[in-house]
């Protein structure tokens, strides 16, 4: 046995033992589970753009409705995906606590990378598969883009961190939890341009961090658009790090009561 | 050694804390002693093999492993159903810290384990006693001071029983077992020590057959 294994080395080796098993139950758990998990957001994205530029208008804000739509979903996804997954973690992975190298944060953290790196690749595809189409899916400022889904990024795993904990102490909140998804999506701006709204229903909405990470992102792609004047980025990265901070305060305090049970 | 100091343990419902499971239960297992535990279903033995484990935590008391001590093996956890029995070894190599040596002790693992081609299948598919002879093997595999097993073995068949006892042999001079089961053979063809939980406390007894007489002689309560 490796005698003086540190605290980090054990961390590493169980995060790219867990990171490695749950892409494999992820990508290839069902018959063509990969293939599902790239087609259901395309799938979303396509019929809403559809809807959309068929019957309502040809551009939103000064870009294109499609790109403008399906940045919205994307970034929007980035955050729902990681939270929801995250928050679903530790009860998927109760098997693996009978190993006393597994803590709950690690599937939680483990699970949000891998979510990060799917929605990455999903990503990639879309776009190419817009750029097919012949819309201009270039983003003029790919850093801002890539910042906007960091924090939106951030945002999921912080909203992972504490919607976890409080789940496993109250379940029931965990179905309000995710009947507020839904309404979370549309007041995000996805599926209108918040720009339209007047005040001061606008300034509730902006409230919303996440709205600020979608509008963010569509600057990225088209620094042209007309983004909601208050738009802010530090806004939702305050967010995300206050959450990432109480959320991992939570999952500290908690520790045994995750586990146990 | 394994020194286990008034552990008090109770778990959480849903109104509120449960009765006390353990109360106060302390001793000490020397090392090389193939220890087991018997008494009444919900008497306390798999949550005081969790503890040992290190899996769960007693809500007062304290256990001080002075050796290295397996994961307890049972049917609880460990093994995760939509992934194949090699996957499931390479994972469990993988947080062990064996990385370079997964191979070696995978073929290991597939001999022991000796289930055939369905090594490479889900262990959703496996019947109860094919998942005992893989979690046996998968401990078995990496040089523990002490075996933890809850019941794993009450699965397995005579064959196996005969190997995983075998092994234990070929081991005891510097590993021992501490196993739950509700069989009587199993134990005493394992065990030397006994101890008897009853009513929340624990009893030791230097042979396990002075254990199980003292169970049989309570075996309603």
């Amino acid at each position: 046995m490796h005698q003086s294994r540190n605290a980090l080395s054990i961390t590493l080796s169980v995060w790219k033992a867990l990171f490695l098993r749950e892409s494999l139950s992820r990508l290839f758990a069902s018959r063509g589970a990969w293939f599902w998990l790239l087609v259901e957001p395309v799938f979303h994205v396509s019929y809403m753009a559809f809807i959309f530029t068929v019957i309502r208008v040809r551009s939103i804000g000064g870009i294109d409705t499609t790109l403008w739509l399906i940045v919205g979903m994307l970034a929007f996804f980035v955050f729902r995906r990681t939270g929801t997954q995250s928050m679903n973690a530790i009860d998927a992975n109760r098997a693996l606590f009978a190993y006393r190298q597994v803590k709950p944060i690690d599937t939680l953290l483990v699970r949000a990378g891998l979510e990060g790196i799917l929605l990455f690749f999903i990503s990639l595809l879309l776009l190419t598969g817009l750029a097919l189409f012949g819309h201009a899916v270039l983003p003029v400022d790919p850093l801002a883009v890539m910042v906007a889904f960091l924090a939106l990024w951030l945002a999921g795993l912080g909203y992972g961190l504490v919607t976890s904990v409080v789940v496993e102490l109250a379940p029931e909140v965990g179905k309000l939890i995710r009947l507020m998804m839904m309404p979370l999506m549309i007041l995000s701006g996805t599926m209108f341009p918040i720009t339209a709204v007047p005040q001061p229903y606008r300034d509730w909405l902006m409230l919303n961090p996440l709205a600020h990470g979608l509008e963010m992102a569509r600057v990225g792609f088209a620094p042209h658009y007309h983004a909601v004047p208050e738009m802010s980025i530090g806004y939702i990265f305050a967010f995300a790090l206050l959450s990432i901070f109480l959320g991992l305060a939570l999952q500290r305090r908690f520790a045994l009561k995750l586990i146990t049970q | 050694m394994i020194i286990v100091e008034d552990i008090h343990k109770r778990y959480q419902t849903d109104q509120g804390p449960g009765k006390w499971v353990l109360q106060g239960v302390s001793f000490t297992i020397p090392a090389k002693l193939n220890v087991g535990l018997v008494g009444a279903n919900g008497a306390g033995k798999s949550t005081l093999l969790r503890i040992i484990g290190g899996v769960d935590q007693p809500n007062k008391g304290r256990v001080d492993r002075q050796c290295r001590v397996s994961w307890p093996m049972g049917f609880g956890g460990g093994l995760q159903g939509s992934l194949t029995g090699r996957q499931n070894a390479k994972f469990v190599c993988r947080i062990h810290g064996y990385e370079d040596e997964i191979p070696d002790r995978i073929a290991y693992i597939q001999d022991f384990a000796e289930i055939g081609e369905a090594f490479d299948q889900p262990v959703k598919t496996y019947s109860s006693g094919m998942k005992s002879r893989l979690l046996f093997g998968l401990s078995l595999a990496f040089d523990f001071d002490v075996y933890i097993s809850d019941e794993v073995t009450a699965a397995g068949d005579v064959n196996f029983r005969k190997k995983a006892a075998a092994a234990f042999k070929n081991l005891a001079d510097h590993a021992s077992l501490i196993m739950v089961s509700h069989g009587e053979g199993t134990l005493k063809q394992f065990c030397s020590a006994g101890i008897w939980i009853h009513a929340g406390k624990a009893y030791w007894f230097d042979k396990i057959d002075d254990a199980l007489n003292a169970y049989k002689e309570h075996p309603s309560t």
